[in-house]
């Protein structure tokens, strides 16, 4: 293991894939020839990730936090630029980077044996990562016992309910006890109550007591929000903000959210809310629509630009039913980065 | 190759013959359909008719089917052997281990060719105890024929494997290969009783050196006996079982360049 403070290094990462979608003109032809279109999934990024982080990768499907990850795991050669993985390479020493990751796809359960139980499927798993032999039961009762299915050990992995099977291929990154964990959407397909136990025990004993560097990639926004130390925001492969979860609510949204119930607005009058100097954002959306009742969510420059709409409300005769300050959100920051703000 | 990769092997067989197991009827079947099949084989060895046919380098038709058809298994497992291993999320999981993609390889196939090699005693025991098709085995030839054989039939699968991972259905080697086993093999019948022109196909086919040698060496023929068609599958497999490397290397490269290695 390598004695630098940064766990995982990129710099001007790029990787790129033919498309085989054919253009418009040569969609046109019959008998055109197909014309590939480059993708670029990661696109020159640059970022560290600090030894013992817990760093969330947030993106909108397609934005190519899997990409990101395989490239790490030596999975996918990158293009362009480099990647350092515990002081190694993922391209010249793939062995090295191999041998200080733990990898969970959010596909993992895929890899298991269905016809084997979880401590067999395991036990084969600790012989492909190297675990020493003297270990190896101790370490497969250990990890199961971590991830809460030492009463399932021997049951057969078919048996196993969806969240039984991710928290398994959980189990199967853990074997190794590595320093880095490679996490892409580890609590995909999880009802509330396994999906909050997982992400606390991401949080609570592989990061802060086992001191672990994890990589966590999700399009959970809240998600990545509550257990993350810093989060980067990946929009078209690129990183468009990377920050603690408040720096990113704060840098996003300077100004204000408020949030107003109202009867009986109609569509033009919303139109000319949304026109007015100041309001940044507005969206609309109906609660009851038998009572009329409608949400107005603003996005205001500043607090003292209120009056002004409320003044706007009364005029038109419009009934106010509720009114609410509210701190921007890391959804706030997150649908502007990559919804509005990048997507026009 | 290290003691843990062999290790692993260990541990791949073991997997696989756990998940084996646990399909009993599928188990007792194939046990079945060998020993009925080489029942059929011997049965139609040793039709009178056909003896008079044929008498094939010295030996009985009946010896002939029998020793063709049970190391036919063989040759199936090994054109099959690489493309087994291309399911495509197992091998994500195992690129991104420190797991060499030989022992992946080896680790993968190798219960297939230990529940071959059963197949092939069971068809070798009705042969001899039923039907009285006298073994006398050249270990030492038969094991040289067998590692010839299965390498030079690994290395189409390796090409077969490699078209696999990239195009994801359809295999057009295997198929192949499939196709001139049974028809220019020299697995059912000699291709002395095919038309000239055919019969000169079979001698660009590594299968019918395989079956002339191995039935050699199954009745305790020499090595001497077999020497030129040796070479010609030692050549073979110098020239198929290093190309058909490097074309898995390259598909394997690209589709992981390309990022569909886990596209199927």
């Amino acid at each position: 293991m390598m004695d630098s403070a940064v766990a995982i290094e990129m710099h001007n990462l790029t990787k790129t894939f033919k498309s085989r979608e054919r253009t418009s003109e040569a969609r046109r032809s019959l008998f055109s020839r197909k014309e590939p279109e480059m993708v670029t999934a990661v696109d020159h990024l640059n970022l560290e990730i600090r030894r013992g982080e817990l760093f969330g990768l947030l993106g909108p499907n397609g934005a190519g936090k899997t990409t990101l990850v395989k490239s790490l795991c030596t999975l996918l050669p990158p293009d362009e630029g480099n990647a350092l993985v515990n002081g190694f390479d993922v391209a010249r020493q793939p062995m090295d980077v191999r041998r200080s990751i733990g990898a969970l796809f959010s596909v993992g359960e895929r890899g298991a044996f269905w016809r084997l139980s979880g401590y067999k499927n395991l036990e084969f798993f600790s012989a492909i990562y190297n675990v020493p032999r003297s270990k190896r039961h101790e370490r497969i009762m250990e990890v199961l016992d971590l991830v809460g299915l030492n009463d399932k050990a021997f049951e057969r992995y078919q048996r196993y309910s969806g969240g039984m099977k991710r928290k398994l291929a959980l189990a199967r990154v853990l074997l190794p006890d590595t320093p880095i964990l490679l996490l892409d959407e580890p609590t995909v397909g999880l009802d509330v109550i396994s999906s909050r136990t997982l992400r606390e025990f991401i949080r609570n004993d592989l990061s802060r007591k086992a001191g672990k560097t994890v990589l966590y990639t999700t399009h959970y926004v809240e998600e990545a929000s509550h257990i993350c130390d810093r989060i980067g925001i990946l929009n078209r492969g690129r990183l468009v903000a990377c920050d603690t979860p408040n720096v990113i609510k704060g840098i996003v949204k300077k100004g204000e959210v408020v949030e107003i119930r109202v009867k009986s607005i109609t569509d033009a009058q919303v139109k000319s809310i949304k026109t007015m100097d100041g309001v940044v954002d507005l969206v609309s959306e109906v609660e009851d629509s038998v009572l009329g009742q409608q949400l107005l969510r603003f996005h205001l420059e500043s607090i003292d630009l209120l009056p002004m709409v409320l003044d706007f409300l009364f005029k038109e005769g419009i009934r106010l039913i509720d009114l609410r300050r509210e701190e921007p959100t890391l959804e706030d920051a997150f649908i502007e980065l990559t919804g509005k703000g990048l997507g026009k | 190759m290290t003691l843990r990769e062999v290790e692993k092997i260990y541990y791949f067989i073991k997997r696989d013959i756990t998940s084996f197991s646990t399909y009993k009827t599928n188990m007792t079947l194939m046990v079945l359909g060998a020993l009925f099949g080489a029942l059929s084989y011997a049965f139609l060895g040793s039709n009178a008719s056909m003896q008079s046919v044929l008498r094939i380098d010295g030996m009985s038709f009946k010896d002939y089917l029998v020793i063709g058809v049970a190391f036919s298994t063989y040759i199936g497992q090994a054109l099959t052997l690489v493309q087994a291993t291309a399911t495509p999320w197992q091998l994500e999981e195992v690129l991104v281990s420190p797991t060499s993609l030989g022992t992946f390889i080896i680790g993968s196939s190798a219960w297939g060719f230990i529940w071959s090699t059963v197949v092939v005693v069971i068809y070798l025991a009705v042969g001899s105890l039923a039907f009285g098709v006298v073994l006398s085995i050249n270990l030492i030839g038969t094991i040289l024929v067998l590692a010839l054989g299965i390498s030079t039939l690994v290395g189409f699968s390796m090409i077969g494997a490699g078209i696999l991972i990239v195009v994801k259905q359809g295999d057009p080697v295997t198929w192949l290969m499939g196709i001139l086993t049974s028809v220019f093999g020299n697995v059912l019948y000699p291709p002395q009783v095919m038309p000239y022109p055919l019969q000169v196909v079979s001698y660009f086919v590594p299968q019918y050196y395989f079956f002339t040698c191995i039935r050699f060496m199954m009745l305790g023929r020499s090595i001497q006996a077999i020497l030129s068609n040796l070479l010609a599958l030692a050549l073979m497999c110098a020239i198929i079982l290093p190309l058909g490397y490097l074309i898995y290397s390259w598909c394997l490269r690209t589709a992981r360049k390309n990022g569909t290695l886990s596209w199927f």
